[in-house]
């Protein structure tokens, strides 16, 4: 450690205080005295031990005095030798804490000032060392002990040694006394005694103030004194240590040297006594004995005094040094012995010079009977002692010359040695060491341990102290402690405390200027926890991929090839598409909700479904019809040769013609008597046939065959009825035509049901096919012979519903609307006597196979009959009337007004037609009349109404006459009379599309068209029918179809034939306003 | 069974204390809150650095127990050195090595910081070779 670097040597000797803690620690190791420390040391001494071996000499003088005998002197010179050796050795007991004390109180004053801390641990430090120096002392016995001589004396003296222990505070007074004593009794030059006892003087004062000091807590005079110039250099210190390397270098240096000084310290202490001894042994042996008392008393003095000078110069003279040295550092070799050895050598050099011609002989001798009892009592000692001779010598007293002589040569050994080998002197205390006796090496031993344990304590500290501040810290301290803290110089140990005290407040300092900064730059800066970096993330290997790792390369290698990398293949795919057919249907048709070409038998596999049997049926027999129709428009293209004739038959008034299909077996050679026209149904249309000319079949040869025909399945009859008496007129039910109303000549009203069951009727087979032959439903043949007719039936007619309104609610025992709708009507029958019968038609409601008891005349299972309703005998009111001379007169028909069904007009064969009404009421034309007055046998054979409902009605007479009646007047709007040429008209029809139109048939014949919009002269249109006579026509058509209207004239031939004629468009096609222009005219008519 | 991990870390300052410092401290803040641009602690540049020397050091490493502390010590060592050169100018930079066995364990190897993310980063490298890993990460602290 360099702690104790930069201390100068001439504050050791000042204040000659032991040394630090850590100087001692390694003193073993680099123990070497440097001729330097050992003079420094040496003048340290001097103030010290002087004073003792003057103390010792006054005593002796005392003695010698005393006694004054020579023969004596021997052995008591001896004893008071060994008094002082006593009394030293308690007055270096003391003198040595004496010393240190104020040291250490001067060391705690500046402490005190710099760091007060430190105190404890200095004090600490100075036990150590008082400690140490016991040892030392302990040390240096046993080297004394080392010489034989010595060890006897010591025996010899120890029990001295208590008794003088007793004499150490009274010692001064003696000193005084001898003093005086000494400058009465031997007188030397007066100078040079008052110059001896000034620094006595200040010796014994210093001494005493230490013990003073000692005291009373140390505050002596010169305290300051010496503080003040310590403190100075101190001062000169801290500046020459800013050469920090070569600082340390000295710091080393001196610390050794001072290291060693302390070690020497004592022994000198303690030898320079023997040596004094020793000297004056020699002394007395070669000077004469007067000359010794003398020179006893004066050569201490001298020495005292020249030492104390010595003191004094070199102290100046060392602070040159120090300032001589600051410059001379400089130089490589840079060690602060230099100048002082150098001058040191030339103090040798000088002395060496005057002394070497009386150094002689002497020397070898002395130094064998003087050193050899000491061999090993180190050079130092020597080089010591021989200092002081030197600094005695050089200061100019000549007279001791002869007396050092012997001692230059062990010098200058001692100081070549001093110079170079620092480990000689190591080995020499091992040496040393060993040389002594077991227990006491123990002794040591036990306490360098002690001393061991102490430092490193104490390094642990300091050790930890500076790891406290830092490392940085510690470093600058190793590199700043050589300058800031006082050099680490063994001499005391307040520069290391210093140093640490500087270092530690330097480095509090540092951590609070730190701290400031750290405060400072934290409220600049805010610092924040960054994310957990991931550094690395290494996924466990599975095992397989382990075992693939380690194994699975082995023998194996992989390739890559690739060929044919240019070969493009382009190609494009169109597969045809397939199709298949699949059908589905909700709800599903019995198990067969879906099918298709892949499921084709799921078709067949269908159950029987359920059939709603009625509605099935009605459904069959609307769709049959509709389908016959279809099947029989088909069949007129393709058979040329079935209807040839009716391709040639078309007449000249209409656009085609087609031809009902009577060559049927059963309508063989029967003519048609009439024809009649359903009203609701215009297609409907019924032929009569009459008996057949020639026998066909014996069931149907005396019967009447009726053929109910659709006209758009002229193919065959829909119906064929058969009646047993000849029918003379027929009409259908008023809306619906389901029923077939007929008069028979027997004057008995027939009724066909056409909606019953075939099953009740008739089944023949007539040539291929089976016919139903249906008889009548209802006959009132044979009943109600009251009120039947009894002469032939002329006509029958239905009363429309519309007529009856009010009274339909009395007379419905129908159920349903239908039936009411269809049934709610009259049928009047009127025959050749006048009797007008009304009708009603019954449907019962329940069918009995079995037939009726009740209802006569009904067919078994059949449901339709007829009531009678009332009769209105025209007879006996014509003959009242008008025809009072003409007998009975002959009606022939009978017409109901569309709109006022109880009115009815009666065609009369006297011309007039007769107007009645069912209740007897007066009507006011009672009479209608033809143009030409009074009566004529004029037969009105066909009445017509306008089916448009204007109230006017058309009459064809017997004699050729058309005429046009208004219902209110009597008297026709217009007749024509030779529009047919006098031929009777038999057949008159308005048309049903146009309301302008009519037509009318001849006898001969012949058919007219007339248009009265376009001439009301005549007909604009006449045909005449042959070779095929026209027997019967009828008017069938409707206007209700926009271009579906039609007129169509039914015309049964003579040989049996029935064609259907369809008009032309111009009759047919209805104009625009044709009612309207038909009123103009009808008004312009009047 | 478990792949010793020889980790050493070197610590070093690109640049000590300034000694203006001393003076400054007193009477002003002369406080460098934040690193010259283009003396920016730069992660990848640090990144490419580790890595190269990475690439060098290790290219046919083979791992022995006995070599890796020394390596691991060498690397951190070098790396802060090369580190130190690339003039991050007030940096304190914190290289840590880690090198490990590979022998199919699984490593997570996580680091945080608690600092001024203005200023200061990291960066990390890893070298994997057959026989061994080897984690290098670097942290650039500002001496303000």
């Amino acid at each position: 450690m360099v702690c104790c670097g930069k201390r100068k040597v001439t504050q050791e000797e000042i204040f000659c205080s032991p040394c630090l803690p850590k100087g001692w620690q390694r003193r073993t190791k680099d123990d070497t005295w440097k001729a330097d420390d050992l003079r420094k040391h040496l003048l340290a001494a001097q103030s010290g031990i002087p004073k003792e071996d003057k103390k010792h000499r006054e005593k002796k003088l005392h003695k010698e005095s005393e006694m004054d005998l020579p023969e004596n002197k021997e052995p008591k010179h001896r004893d008071p030798d060994r008094d002082t050796k006593y009394r030293e050795r308690p007055g270096e007991r003391d003198s040595h804490p004496s010393r240190d004390n104020p040291h250490g109180d001067r060391d705690r004053e500046k402490q005190r000032e710099r760091k007060k801390d430190s105190r404890d641990r200095d004090k600490e430090r100075h036990k150590e060392k008082s400690r140490e120096q016991d040892t030392e002392k302990s040390h240096s016995k046993g080297k004394d002990r080392g010489d034989k001589d010595r060890d006897r004396r010591a025996r010899r003296e120890e029990p001295r040694q208590m008794a003088a222990h007793h004499n150490l505070l009274g010692r001064q007074p003696p000193d005084r006394a001898e003093r005086r004593m000494g400058a009465v009794s031997k007188v030397r030059t007066e100078e040079k005694e008052r110059r001896d006892e000034d620094p006595e003087r200040g010796d014994e004062e210093r001494a005493r103030r230490y013990r003073e000091r000692k005291l009373q807590y140390g505050d002596s005079k010169d305290n300051p004194l010496k503080y003040w110039l310590y403190n100075e250099e101190g001062e000169k210190r801290h500046r020459k240590q800013k050469e920090p390397d070569r600082e340390r270098k000295h710091g080393e240096k001196s610390s050794t040297r001072e290291r060693r000084e302390k070690y020497p310290k004592e022994k000198t202490n303690s030898f320079s006594d023997k040596e004094g001894e020793e000297r004056h042994k020699e002394k007395r042996h070669k000077e004469g004995f007067h000359f010794d008392e003398q020179r006893r008393q004066s050569d201490p003095d001298r020495r005292e005094r020249l030492s104390r000078d010595d003191l004094e110069k070199r102290e100046s003279k060392s602070s040159e040094h120090r300032r001589r040295g600051a410059s001379s550092r400089r130089d490589p070799t840079g060690s602060r012995e230099g100048p002082c050895a150098l001058w040191y050598a030339e103090n040798l050099v000088r002395n060496n010079g005057r002394d070497k011609d009386s150094r002689g002989k002497h020397s070898r001798e002395e130094g064998a009977s003087v050193w050899k009892l000491a061999p090993k009592h180190g050079r130092e000692e020597t080089a010591e002692v021989e200092k002081e001779d030197f600094d005695s010598e050089s200061a100019g007293a000549d007279e001791y010359t002869a007396c050092f002589e012997d001692d230059f040569e062990d010098y200058e050994d001692d100081f070549e040695v001093c110079d170079g080998d620092d480990s000689s002197e190591e080995l020499e205390a091992r040496e040393k060491i060993e040389e002594l006796p077991l227990a006491r090496k123990k002794e040591i031993q036990e306490v360098q341990q002690a001393i061991n344990a102490e430092n490193e304590r104490v390094s642990e500290l300091s050790c930890r102290l500076a790891q406290k501040q830092g490392p940085p810290e510690g470093e600058r301290d190793s590199k700043t402690g050589a300058h800031g803290s006082p050099p680490r110089t063994p001499v005391c140990g307040i520069f290391v405390d210093f140093a640490t005290a500087s270092r530690r407040e330097k480095s509090r300092t540092q951590a609070l200027k730190q701290k400031m900064r750290s405060t400072r730059l934290l409220r600049l800066l805010d610092l924040d926890f960054s994310f957990t970096f991931s550094l690395l993330d290494l996924p466990p290997v599975n095992e397989y991929d382990m075992y693939i790792r380690n194994f699975g390369k082995k023998n194996t290698k992989q390739a890559y090839v690739q060929y044919n990398e240019d070969a493009v293949d382009r190609d494009i795919q169109t597969e045809e598409t397939e199709t298949r057919g699949v059908w589905t249907q909700h709800p599903a048709e019995g198990a067969a909700a879906s099918g298709g070409s892949g499921s084709g038998e799921l078709c067949d596999v269908a159950t029987a479904p359920k059939v709603d049997t009625p509605r099935l049926s009605s459904f069959l027999r609307a769709a049959c019809q509709v389908i016959a129709v279809l099947l029989e428009e088909d069949r007129l293209g393709p058979e040329p040769g079935w209807s040839p004739g009716t391709q040639d038959g078309t007449l000249p008034v209409s656009d085609r013609s087609s031809q009902l299909n009577t060559r049927l077996p059963f309508l063989q050679n029967r003519t048609v008597l009439c024809l009649c026209a359903s009203r609701g149904q215009r297609q409907m249309v019924v032929s009569v046939h009459g008996l057949p000319g020639a026998p066909f079949a014996p069931a149907l040869d005396d019967r009447y065959v009726l053929c109910v025909w659709d006209i758009w399945q002229p193919s065959g009859p829909q119906k064929v009825l058969i009646c047993e008496s000849k029918v003379t007129c027929c009409c259908f039910s008023p809306f619906k035509a389901f029923l077939l109303f007929a008069g028979t000549v027997h004057g008995s009203v027939v009724v066909w049901d056409l909606r019953e069951d075939s099953g009740i009727h008739r089944y023949v087979k007539l040539g291929d096919c089976f016919w139903t032959l249906r008889t009548a439903t209802f006959s009132t043949d044979g009943i109600l012979t009251s009120v039947n007719h009894c002469s032939p039936v002329q006509a029958v007619e239905p009363v429309s519903t519309s007529v009856y309104k009010k009274q339909s609610f009395v007379l419905s025992p129908f159920s349903t609307q239908e039936e009411m709708s269809g049934l709610s009507f009259h049928v009047a029958s009127l025959d050749e006597s006048g009797v007008l019968n009304v009708w009603v038609v019954v449907e019962l409601p329940k069918a009995d196979i079995a037939g009726s008891v009740s209802d006569l005349g009904l067919i078994p299972g059949g449901r339709v009959k007829l009531v009678h309703s009332a009769v209105v005998r025209l007879s006996d009111r014509l003959s009242h009337t008008c025809f009072e001379f003409w007998g009975a007169t002959q009606t022939l028909n009978v017409k109901f007004l569309p709109s006022d069904p109880s009115h009815f007009i009666v065609g009369t064969d006297v011309g007039l037609i007769s107007h009645g009404t069912r209740q007897d009421l007066k009507v006011s034309p009672k009479l209608y009349k033809p143009q030409q007055p009074g009566m004529r046998p004029v037969k009105v054979n066909v009445i017509d109404f306008s089916p448009f409902g204007e109230p006017v009605f058309l009459a064809g007479c017997s004699d050729g006459s058309l005429r046009l009646h208004q219902l209110t007047s009597e008297r026709p709007l217009l007749q024509w009379d030779g529009s047919t040429d006098g031929h009777a008209v038999i057949g008159l029809h308005w048309s049903l599309t146009r309301p302008a139109v009519f037509l009318a048939q001849d006898d001969t014949s012949c058919i007219y068209v007339w248009d009265l919009l376009e001439s009301d002269l005549g007909p604009v249109a006449k045909q005449r029918i042959s070779p095929d006579r026209l027997v019967a026509m009828t008017v069938v058509g409707e206007a209700e179809k926009a271009n579906g209207s039609f007129l169509a004239l039914v015309l049964a031939r003579a040989s049996g034939h029935v064609d259907v004629q369809y008009l032309k468009r111009t009759w047919a096609a209805p104009v625009a306003d044709e009612l309207r222009k038909l009123q103009l005219l009808l008004r312009e008519a009047l | 069974m478990t792949s010793s991990t020889p980790a050493s870390f070197t610590t070093g300052t690109a640049d000590g204390l300034p000694e203006t410092e001393k003076n400054a401290g007193e009477s002003e803040n002369t406080y460098i809150l934040r690193p010259i641009f283009q003396q920016r602690f730069r992660p990848s540049v640090v990144k490419e650095c580790i890595h190269a020397v990475l690439k060098e050091e290790l290219a046919n490493a083979e791992y022995s127990p006995e070599e890796m502390p020394q390596l691991t010590k060498r690397l951190s060592e070098t790396i802060k050195d090369k580190l130190k050169e690339m003039g991050f100018d007030r940096y304190k930079m914190v290289v840590q090595v880690v090198i490990g066995e590979q022998r199919g364990e699984g490593v997570f190897m996580a680091a945080r910081c608690f600092w001024d993310a203005d200023t200061d980063n990291y960066t990390y490298d890893v070298f994997m070779n057959d026989s061994l890993f080897c984690v290098v990460a670097a942290f650039g602290c500002f001496y303000y």
